[in-house]
């Protein structure tokens, strides 16, 4: 049996079709000029060209999700007293994510340490990973932004997924990774994909040479005094308008908010996503605060990122420098280059990096 | 053997309501589940969600003791949303309950030793629960020592447990209020004023704080000032909280969760935090 | 050279404020970022091209200093707005004027170049645009790369300004031409109005960067879109919330948006939200005669009361 896989690109579509008569299948589609996994259809432009706008967590961890649903009934005998009722709903299907970048897959990784490994599991989001197969492609070239390589991914890294694929001129290579990627390949449409082994490695490899990583040393710890002082986030941050895109765009972007909707006797509790970077996200009812300005929140941001979850995490990095927070952000804040600065590359943040940019794709 | 859900509260009762202040009541719940409510355990310090469905969860301390387990008992004082349902509430009115989540106070290592604790207004409620315990056992420590103010008389919470630990002999009670009030004939003065008066012995003495920021600001440093050493002060930490497991992110001081690995905090672990 | 001429005025300008707010290189050549100077040295970082596409004075209302700042045409707008409003104080702004013959779209240029990452970008004559890409060089004109709002723009040189750099510039585009795609919107039936709007507003994710950018939204830390009393709005990513938080924006914006396009620009999901803003701005046109930022003199019409509205005939509503 063949240990790895070739999808001729004439046989995509059916490939998918065939898929998707036992699990929903995600791919990139283009809306617009807006890539977003959606559910396959055969109308559905697809697009493997870049990366998704939004990444596919919000397949495993959607954005508004109920908890919980509670319903008050009223003794009918004794209106006084009233019994409240609280249903869940946990059946998921089965979930073929197709099509994801490397990064992504990587974000997912990031999630399972903080929602698996504990002794309070998120129920939620553990049986619906359980019940998904992610097959990641590998990236031919950097988009703008891109710095994955910086924190110990790659454009062909597995971590993450379950088979990854790599796009050749008439068709595309697969990869297992794990038994759910090996069960991939055993399906219609797959032919050996032996012959086309080399070819991809090359792909890969051209791949990673055009990554430039953005950290002149990627050895030094971070800077205590840089990262504790006010005029350093405040010269960095002013230009931040602490919207919520960075933190909805990252793939490893995790925090939630948990509220109630109510409509008479019946309502929900729902768990939908929150950022860091709102106001309100620390905010007591008492009317203290205590990240109350928008550099407090930016440096927990990159703290906890780049300091608090390797601290807890055995030194790894909760960024898969994807780059959507750079291209995305509305006054092109980068990460990178802040996390340069205090990683000391040498360069001073209040005078700036020569003129024509530090990252260039 | 399916994995529990998290997120899912407990159903329980209220069972009593007290009015401790102007702002703050007490309430007693038990569970709807009796079995649940016979095989319920926790540690003095630990915390728990309630919820009012249709409004939302807030976390409070159980502040009655482990060793008497007639019922859970939450002081909720009137701040936000949820706080504002919860007062609406009435006996017999039933709320969701998840518990016990965080940490506990370390009374192992405090066997043997004095204890000093050091309250204010609703900070009382957390200290309560040690409080209780210890005097249930009452031979594994030494001395006691309570000091407890707020702003004005009727603004002391626990009233009755305040009598109650002012008769005992084993223990001392130093109560203050911030100001001059009528009919008030003992101690005036702010809590860290009155523990640089009480100038306790940091000797072989643990202190447990807890109470608005701005006392405890103070009161650290009047620690501090009488050679207290930071493993032997210990606080609780507030945060807003939503999913109190530590998966939500919004309750965190650099790496620690205080949900999860608070509330409770000595001193020494809080001064390896960033700063907030 | 206007660049010169820009660095010489702000480093003048300089001495006068705590900060001023200008452009510079961001992380790649397509991108200009903003810059805020507080050293003499940072006056060199400064840029002035089609790059430079963000509303600066969006800033403004939150910096509790003196504040030098850079403006194109439509940013002088949203500081007139301001002040119409009481937002800001006129002693407490230095405002440096770049009469503006365009800028670009980013979305555009990528569409254009397949998405491919940018090496370099140079504007020639004001009207060509090229850029080279790993497959090579592209020369696109400004008019086609523009975004919307510069194909129909009315105000290339700013309407307030301390200093000015360059010569003013007169607009070249028919005034009826502002709204012509909201009137050709407005043709289709309601039906396949409703469908466009669901399909687009499918894609937002709630990330708020429409309102953060939008420099008339002062209440962002409050938004009714997060509060809990009153509760107004579910956090349940369902199109009816969509719609909700959409309209309402749009509607607080009403005799207020001054048509940055900031909105548009910033949403990463490419919704067309600007739409919304420019209908509301239509009507308040027609009905009120009144276009946000223009006369300081003008009082935004929902500021004031009149017993009788001129245009509106209450009896027949």
């Amino acid at each position: 049996m063949a240990q790895v896989g070739y999808l001729p690109k004439e046989k995509e579509k059916a490939f998918f079709e065939t898929l998707s008569k036992n699990a929903l299948v995600y791919v990139p589609c283009l809306e617009g000029d807006t890539v977003i996994f959606r559910p396959f259809s055969p109308e559905r432009t697809l697009c493997f060209e870049r990366s998704a706008n939004i990444p596919p967590k919000t397949i495993i961890f959607p954005q508004s999700e109920t908890l919980f649903s509670f319903d008050y009934k009223k003794n009918a005998d004794d209106p006084q007293k009233t019994a409240i009722k609280l249903e869940t709903n946990q059946e998921y299907p089965d979930v073929i994510i197709f099509g994801a970048r490397p990064c992504d897959a990587k974000g997912f990784k990031i999630f399972d340490r903080v929602f698996m490994d504990t002794d309070t599991p998120d129920t939620y989001y553990k049986d619906r990973r359980e019940k998904t197969v992610i097959v990641t492609i590998s990236c031919e070239s950097p988009s703008a932004g891109c710095f994955c390589t910086a924190v110990g991914g790659g454009p062909a890294d597995k971590e993450g997924s379950d088979a990854i694929i790599t796009e050749l001129e008439k068709g595309y290579f697969i990869e297992p990774v794990t038994e759910k990627g090996k069960a991939i390949i055993k399906e219609p449409f797959i032919e050996d994909g032996s012959p086309y082994q080399k070819e991809a490695v090359e792909r890969q490899k051209a791949a990673n040479d055009m990554l430039k990583n953005p950290f002149s040393t990627d050895l030094t710890k971070i800077s205590p005094s840089l990262f504790n002082s006010d005029e350093f986030w405040e010269q960095v941050v002013s230009k931040c308008i602490s919207c919520g895109a960075c933190t909805y765009l990252c793939p490893t972007c995790y925090c939630f908010n948990i509220t109630d909707e109510q409509a008479v006797n019946k309502g929900e509790r729902i768990r939908s996503w929150d950022a860091c970077m709102f106001f309100h996200y620390t905010l007591e009812a008492s009317g203290h605060n205590p990240r109350p300005t928008k550099f407090q929140r930016f440096k927990n941001r990159v703290g906890h990122k780049f300091v608090y979850y390797p601290e807890k995490y055995n030194g790894v990095i909760a960024c898969c420098g994807c780059g959507r927070c750079i291209r995305y952000c509305p006054v092109s804040v980068d990460i990178s280059e802040i996390v340069g600065y205090l990683r000391g590359s040498g360069i001073e943040p209040l005078k700036g990096p020569s003129k024509d940019g530090a990252n260039a794709g | 053997m399916p994995v529990k859900n998290p997120y899912l509260p407990e159903l329980v009762t209220i069972q009593k309501i007290i009015d401790e202040t102007p702002n703050i009541k007490s309430y007693q719940v038990v569970f709807n589940d009796l079995e649940k409510m016979k095989n319920f355990s926790f540690q003095p310090g630990q915390v728990g969600q309630l919820s009012v469905f249709g409004v939302g969860e807030s976390t409070f301390v159980i502040n009655s003791s482990p060793t008497r387990m007639d019922y859970l008992q939450f002081s909720v004082m009137k701040a936000g949303e949820v706080t504002a349902a919860i007062h609406d509430l009435y006996v017999g009115d039933q709320i969701g309950l998840r518990a016990p989540l965080g940490n506990w106070f370390p009374y192992e290592v405090m066997k043997d030793k004095k204890i000093l604790f050091i309250g204010g207004g609703i900070g009382l409620a957390p200290l309560r629960t040690l409080i209780l315990f210890m005097l249930d056992n009452r031979a594994n420590y030494k001395n006691i020592t309570i000091i407890y103010g707020a702003r004005t008389p009727p603004d002391l919470c626990y009233k009755d447990d305040l009598k109650e630990w002012e008769s005992r002999s084993d223990v001392e009670l130093v109560l203050t209020v911030d100001n001059e009030y009528p009919g008030w004939e003992k101690r005036i003065g702010f809590v860290p004023t009155v523990l640089n008066e009480v100038a306790p012995s940091p000797d072989d003495t643990v202190a447990i704080t807890c109470g608005p920021p701005i006392m405890i600001k103070f009161v650290l440093q009047n620690l501090a000032k009488l050679k207290f050493r930071d493993e032997d002060v210990i606080t609780t930490l507030e945060r807003r909280m939503k999913c109190g497991i530590g998966l939500c992110g919004r309750c965190n001081i650099g790496s620690k969760y205080v949900c999860k690995d608070g509330p409770v905090f000595s001193l020494a672990q809080l001064k390896e935090l960033p700063e907030e | 050279m206007s660049l010169e001429k820009l660095k010489e005025t702000v480093a003048k300008v300089f001495h006068e404020v705590d900060v001023v707010i200008g452009y510079k290189q961001g992380f790649d050549p397509l991108h200009a970022t903003p810059c805020f100077i507080t050293m003499p040295e940072q006056v060199d970082q400064l840029i002035w091209n089609p790059l430079c596409v963000q509303n600066l004075t969006s800033y403004l209302p939150f910096l509790k200093k003196k504040v030098g700042i850079v403006v194109k045409g439509c940013d002088s707008r949203t500081i007139i707005q301001y002040m119409q409003e009481g937002l800001i104080k006129r002693d407490n702004i230095v405002i440096v004027g770049l009469p503006c013959t365009g800028i670009i779209s980013v979305k555009k240029v990528l569409h254009e170049i397949d998405n491919q990452p940018v090496e370099s970008i140079t504007f020639r004559d004001g009207s060509n645009v090229v850029v080279k890409t790993v497959k090579g060089q592209k020369i696109l004109s400004l008019s086609d790369v523009c975004p919307d709002k510069c194909s129909t723009c009315q105000y290339p040189t700013p309407l307030i300004y301390d200093h000015l750099i360059g010569e003013p510039i007169k607009s070249d585009k028919p005034p009826e031409s502002v709204y012509e795609d909201i009137r050709e919107f407005e043709k289709k039936p309601l039906k396949e109005r409703l469908e466009y709007w669901e399909k687009e507003f499918d894609r937002c994710i709630r990330c708020y960067a429409c309102r953060n950018a939008c420099p008339m939204c002062i209440c962002q830390d409050s938004c009714i879109a997060e509060t809990r009393d009153p509760h107004w709005m579910s956090q349940k990513l369902s199109i009816t919330e969509k719609f909700m938080f959409h309209m309402i924006h749009a509607v607080h914006l009403a005799g207020r948006c001054v048509e940055c396009g900031e909105c548009e620009r910033v949403c990463p999901m490419g919704i067309p939200v600007n739409k919304l803003k420019k209908k509301i701005n239509l009507e308040m046109k027609e009905l009120f005669g009144y276009e946000p930022g223009v006369n300081l003199e003008d009082k935004p019409p929902m500021y004031t009361f009149n017993v009788e509205e001129r245009k509106i005939e209450e009896h027949k509503l």
